[in-house]
């Protein structure tokens, strides 16, 4: 067991002092940040951008524009009015499009003195990138304009046309198994599960690949045969996913340190707030298990084919279906997103290559039955045994062999010897 | 009972014992019903040519591939893994981590023989420092020329202070001055008690250090014992002959098997059991000699002759 230990601190050593694992650190939580919350800041749209827009209208309208979009939340435009506010001067509308060209403002609208009669208003742009400013946001203002200018001509009561108008409000509850309610931040719920997938996903691929390459290179440095006169292919590889799989906890560690860090300090990107109250203690420790039980499965396999291989050419064609074995359930998440709870889903998430992303996904955004997250648990703790007998046989096999490219045929016949 | 605390047989009994050991690589036989003793503190020189199966045979000594039949005795123990931190191996597919510094990797692989750490930090200290690379122990193997690194994998070989010690063509790419240093210090742990097989291809080598060999062919033993044995089971030897007018000797001579022309030196190889004193007179006969040496057989020329007459009893 000792020499085991021996090797669980080489590998584990030599990874974390490394450099590319300092960087490695630093840098994934900033690609990740790239991947999952740049779509979200874009989807509160071109938010600290803001933009001006010119406007020419008859004094009263700019008031009540102005009035409308000092309530709207996350209000991303500034309203100017051009100097002279008459609608009705051609000058006037010079103006705005001399300003546009002179790019002082973003665009500018101009809304006639009849606009209550004609609804005609125009906007002027440089470019339809422009456009989505008319449609978001001077659309529903004009609209507002329109609907209580007429209202107002068919004589209807300020005070009535207010309680008209309104809208609905929402909020939004999850109800938990024991019938407990919670408020529920739905962008944040799927950012933080999706934070959490994506670390799950990159740790696999990443620390996979190290105890590929790690087998590889000691075969190709024949280091292989001197440890082997020391201990057995079992314990070498147990000692090597062992190794490399702490290096990769510690990283893990680091990544959710950070995570729970930045929630339980309220930060917050627009609209979008990290709450560390999300952390439930079910999805803390699934993240945990499925983080360890995904790694040791995968890397275990990793490290056979690495075995049968002389470098890490001749490994793609056996590494390559392993890595889609990941990748699958990355595209199949939107489908167990729609309906966690479907056969499909259910038995999609049980598979255990795949239950690493596909139950974890389901633990985050709803809470699957425990006896189903308990067997995904127990089916990839099976599998991480099977695994590991094949991937000793291959290991004892495939790791003196030196020259010959390994084919799928000779995997499969090292697997029945 | 912890395995350096195991009991050895006294110098000179024998510490590892083979039994008709085979092994099968699919329809390749590359080990077949090998036998042999050898005997504590002795050198004992493994020699046979390329793909012979000297390294599935020594592979099967390390438990690193198990032998289909046959046994294998340490101390008179069957060989298990256990046994192997009593077994110091340098493959002849050299291998260390070029990346890692040089007192750690020797602290590190006689760790991986039950050391523990600090003395395996010290015993890396010292053993550098009597190969002559104290200045390298913090320096990555791969700052070292070749020949250093081969110092530090014999260095690996030996830190753990083993009772057997097998040396898979260790002098292979050394200078003479350092193939001089590492034969000293394999002589003086042969002398302290330690156990040595030597397997090379290079004979001379060999024949300077062995105390007795065996030489292996398609997996089979061809020869085996003390070396003065083995040049004593190979009577037939070689004389060098020479006249001072260029004469020659008479096309046949009895007693002389064949004979061979070159550099002005005639080279007659006799019969089995021929002295060549029995041949000084009729060689007189001839003229004035101005050369007459006899020589033993090399084992080079041993090795040779076995072989090739093994393959004809293979052929036939």
């Amino acid at each position: 067991m000792s020499r085991v230990l021996t090797i669980i601190r080489k590998e584990y050593l030599e990874r974390v002092r490394s450099k590319s694992f300092v960087l490695g650190t630093v840098l994934v939580p900033a690609l990740m940040s790239l991947v999952i919350v740049i779509p979200m800041l874009i989807e509160g749209k071109d938010l600290d951008e803001r933009r001006v827009v010119g406007v020419v209208s008859t004094p009263e309208v700019f008031a009540e524009m102005q009035e409308i979009m000092a309530d709207r939340e996350g209000k991303v435009v500034d309203l100017v009015a051009v100097d002279c506010l008459d609608p009705d001067n051609a000058t006037c509308v010079e103006t705005l499009k001399d300003q546009i060209l002179a790019e002082e403002i973003h665009s500018g609208v101009v809304v006639p003195t009849d606009f209550i009669e004609t609804r005609k208003a125009v906007f002027f742009n440089r470019s339809v990138r422009a456009l989505v400013v008319k449609d978001d946001v001077l659309r529903p203002v004009l609209n507002l304009i329109l609907r209580k200018g007429r209202f107002e001509e068919a004589g209807v009561e300020l005070d009535l046309y207010d309680s008209l108008v309104t809208s609905t409000r929402w909020e939004n509850i999850a109800v938990g198994q024991e019938g407990t309610e919670t408020a529920q931040n739905q962008g944040a719920t799927f950012a933080l599960a999706m934070t959490m997938i994506m670390i799950i996903y990159i740790m696999i691929i990443m620390y996979g690949n190290h105890t590929l390459t790690a087998v590889i290179e000691e075969k190709n440095t024949r280091m292989v045969e001197v440890l082997l006169s020391s201990l057995s292919p079992d314990q070498l590889m147990l000692g090597k996913v062992l190794g490399i799989g702490l290096a990769g906890l510690t990283q893990f560690a680091i990544w959710t340190g950070a995570i729970v860090f930045a929630s339980a300090q309220g930060v917050s990107f627009g609209s979008f707030s990290l709450d560390v109250g999300y952390f439930t203690p079910l999805i803390m420790i699934s993240f945990i298990m499925f983080f360890l039980l995904g790694f040791f499965l995968y890397a275990t396999l990793f490290a056979g084919v690495g075995a049968m291989c002389n470098s890490v050419q001749d490994s793609q064609q056996f590494a390559t279906p392993l890595t889609m074995g990941l990748v699958i359930p990355m595209l199949l998440l939107t489908l167990v997103l729609t309906a966690p709870d479907s056969t499909l889903s259910v038995v999609l998430s049980l598979f255990p290559l795949f239950s690493p992303m596909l139950m974890f996904m389901r633990v985050c955004i709803e809470t699957p039955p425990l006896w189903q997250i308990g067997l995904s648990w127990v089916i990839m703790a099976l599998s991480i045994w099977g695994a590991a007998k094949g991937a000793g046989k291959l290991f004892r096999l495939g790791i003196l062999m030196y020259g010959t490219t390994p084919s799928w045929g000779t995997l499969v016949k090292a697997l029945r010897a | 009972m912890k395995q350096s605390d195991m009991a050895l047989p006294p110098v000179g009994a024998p510490l590892l014992t083979l039994e008709g050991v085979t092994k099968h690589y699919g329809e390749v036989r590359a080990v077949d019903g090998i036998s042999l003793s050898i005997p504590r503190g002795s050198i004992y020189g493994f020699l046979g040519p390329n793909g012979a199966g000297k390294t599935t045979t020594i592979r099967g000594i390390m438990n690193i591939v198990l032998p289909d039949s046959g046994t294998i005795r340490f101390a008179g123990r069957p060989m298990t893994g256990d046994l192997r931190d009593r077994i110091g191996y340098l493959p002849e597919e050299r291998g260390l981590y070029r990346k890692m510094k040089c007192r750690e990797q020797l602290a590190y692989l006689g760790e991986l023989k039950g050391m523990a750490r600090k003395p395996a930090l010290a015993a890396a200290d010292d053993w550098m420092d009597r190969l002559e690379l104290g200045d390298w122990k913090d320096h990555k193997v791969a700052d070292l020329s070749k020949g250093m690194q081969q110092k530090i994998q014999f260095a690996a070989t030996f830190i753990f202070k083993p009772d057997l010690v097998i040396l898979d063509e260790v002098f292979s790419g050394l200078d003479p001055l350092n193939i001089e240093l590492l034969r000293d210090m394999i002589l003086t742990a042969r002398d302290e008690g330690t156990t040595i097989i030597f397997s090379t291809h290079m004979l001379a080598e060999a024949e300077k250090i062995c105390d007795a060999v065996c030489l292996i062919e398609g997996g089979q033993m061809i020869i085996d014992g003390p070396l003065d044995q083995v040049r004593a089971n190979f009577p037939r030897q070689r004389l060098k002959v020479a006249w001072d007018d260029g004469r020659e000797p008479p096309q046949t001579m009895p007693g002389v098997a064949a004979m061979e022309f070159a550099d002005g030196v005639w080279q007659l190889t006799l019969d089995d059991g021929i002295k060549p004193s029995a041949l000084l007179p009729a060689l007189q006969e001839v003229g004035n000699l101005t050369l007459f040496s006899g020589n033993r057989p090399t084992l080079s020329e041993i090795f040779l002759e076995a072989v090739a007459r093994h393959r004809q009893e293979v052929r036939s």
